[in-house]
């Protein structure tokens, strides 16, 4: 997911940001306090962006994350341009934007939070040590003050990164799961087959019957065979989701023909008191097939062999 | 749960044309929050057959149209209002109705079935007030 | 209201497409056009396109079932066409099922099925 998108799904606008800042008490007059330390940062930058990498190289959880030299180098490039961007004095969008940038790139080589944002210790540490070497106290004090609200309030981008990116991956898994969970296929002119494999909760059975209805609309199909010999448990609410289905076939001017069905299933649907009559149904999907192609005005026939229509040869 | 409303819409229900007026506004708003066709017919419908209650019993009553958002979940939320002659015999209307022409019908329990959320007060002589839910979806 | 709903007549088969959302005035005149036509001169099939319609509530509902019912007294068979897949959906899950009227994808469809449907 790309920086950009992030900014559009966390929703960072510019009353979020301010929303964000004011949280962080960060304050214009800490963001000027910043930018006047920036020759002191600049001083810094590459001992304090190399200890940084240090910690993460020599513990074994985040090592594995930088293992060759060129990988190194490229990190500490960028992260070298985000330690100075501490020191802009500005904290706007186009910050945000680079923030998000930063973040993007270490969750794609999968380095976990809990190791990215504890790194960030070590920056506060680094810092601490080194505004207190060289600064009075007190302005040493304002100066630590100013980092850690503006670097909490990168961390908390950081977290949203993290979180945006994870949710993307599971929306992707759920797009697949669904198209898996109806597999709706044409097996003939007109004919489709939907073997329903797996549990059938509310929410699937509500996306089966959408997506069935769908594919009938799209293939002009006449009839579709439906499955359910997979379906481990056929309870009321699924009986009824399928016999709910076959009624909206028909209004769409189709046919249902269900198959696989079990006497235990048999009895459910029954028990449901609704009106069967016009349901097609049988034991096995062969059967369902032959019933199918008989109502679009079809049968399977066997091949009269060369011999027996006296062909010579 | 903590939901937050992004815009709210009153509009009155005071003439035939005011049920196709809201009618149209919940599907507009359906489909710009990004409501796919099965989920914004089902909303429209329920929306439609309550409008239409409003209506055909009380003549005269408003409804309020929310857009609303509950962390990621985004949805449409509508309340039904009017002073009306109330419902007798609530539980009866909600499972499935009486069939004859002018009354409640399968609207009522049939609009319940496709929203998420379904809330109704009725005080016989006092008024109705139906509120409906239903997020966006997967 | 009337003739909002223009009723075409193919042979001995009736056909309507219904464009406009049906508000009481409308829905009532719909159904006295189609009598009236029926009265004037029989038709075997009323065939009533509906693939215009992204809503059917249950008070379209009813109006198009009524007029099948309607026709069926005056000896002509009614096939609803066109119906879109979410309302399908909509209409089933409120409960309704629209028993008693027949369905098919299309004109095309809804004529042959009208062939295949017994006279009477």
């Amino acid at each position: 997911m790309t920086y950009r998108r992030y900014m559009a799904t966390l929703k960072i606008d510019d009353a979020e940001l301010r929303s964000r800042r004011a949280f962080c008490e960060l304050t214009d007059e800490d963001l000027a306090l910043l930018r006047s330390l920036r020759p002191f940062a600049e001083k810094h930058t590459s001992e304090f962006v190399d200890k940084f990498y240090e910690l993460l190289l020599s513990h074994e959880h985040t090592r594995k994350f930088f293992p060759d030299a060129g990988t190194i180098a490229r990190v500490k490039k960028t992260q070298r341009e985000y330690f100075l961007g501490l020191f802009d004095g500005r904290c706007d969008m186009n910050y945000v934007e680079d923030r998000l940038r930063v973040g993007t790139t270490h969750e794609r080589i999968g380095l976990a939070p809990t190791w990215y944002l504890g790194a960030y210790r070590k920056y506060l540490d680094l810092l601490h040590t080194g505004l207190f070497a060289e600064l009075p106290v007190k302005e040493a004090s304002a100066a630590f003050s100013a980092l850690e609200r503006i670097v909490f309030f990168d961390v908390t981008l950081a977290i949203d990164t993290y979180i945006a990116a994870n949710r993307e991956t599971i929306g992707r898994h759920q797009a697949a799961l669904r198209e898996l969970s109806t597999p709706v296929i044409r097996v003939h002119d007109r004919i489709l087959l939907l073997p329903l494999v797996g549990a059938i909760d509310s929410v699937r059975a509500q996306q089966i019957m959408d997506t069935v209805l769908l594919r009938i609309a799209e293939e002009k199909a006449k009839c579709i065979i439906i499955d359910i010999a997979g379906v481990p448990v056929v309870d009321t609410k699924v009986a009824d989701s399928l016999v709910k289905t076959t009624a909206a076939v028909r209004l769409l001017g189709a046919q249902t023909i269900l198959t696989g069905i079990s006497a235990q299933v048999a009895r459910t649907i029954v028990q449901l008191g609704v009106d069967i009559s016009t349901m097609h149904t049988l034991a096995r999907l062969q059967e369902g097939i032959e019933l199918a192609l008989d109502l679009v005005g079809k049968k399977i026939e066997e091949k009269r062999s060369a011999s027996a229509r006296g062909d010579a040869g | 749960m903590s939901i937050v409303v992004r815009s709210r819409r009153e509009m009155p229900i005071e003439t035939e044309d005011d049920v196709l007026v809201v009618r149209r506004a919940v599907r507009d708003l359906a489909v710009e929050r990004g409501f796919d066709a099965f989920a914004s017919a089902a909303l429209t419908t329920a929306a439609s057959e309550l409008t239409r209650n409003v209506w055909v019993h009380a003549r005269r009553g408003t409804a309020v149209l929310e857009d609303i958002a509950d962390g990621d979940r985004v949805g449409v939320r509508i309340a039904f209002r009017d002073q009306g002659p109330g419902i007798p015999d609530l539980d009866r209307a909600l499972a499935g109705g009486f069939s004859t022409a002018r009354s409640m019908g399968l609207g009522l329990s049939g609009s319940r079935r496709l929203v998420d959320q379904f809330q109704i007060e009725t005080v016989v002589g006092e008024g109705t007030k139906v509120e409906i839910l239903k997020w966006k979806g997967l | 209201m009337t003739g909002v709903i223009p009723i075409l007549r193919m042979g001995d088969v009736l056909l309507t497409t219904v464009h406009v959302e049906l508000r009481d005035a409308v829905a009532e005149a719909f159904q006295s056009d189609v009598l009236l036509a029926l009265e004037k001169r029989r038709a075997r099939g009323l065939i009533i396109d509906i693939s215009g319609l992204d809503m059917v509530d249950t008070y379209v509902a009813r109006i198009l079932a009524e007029t099948g019912r309607m026709a069926m007294l005056m000896g002509t068979k009614t096939v609803l066409v066109g119906m879109r897949p979410e309302i399908a959906a909509t209409l089933v899950r409120m409960g309704y099922e629209m028993r008693g009227v027949h369905t098919a994808l299309d004109l095309d469809e809804g004529l042959e099925l009208l062939q295949k449907l017994p006279a009477g």
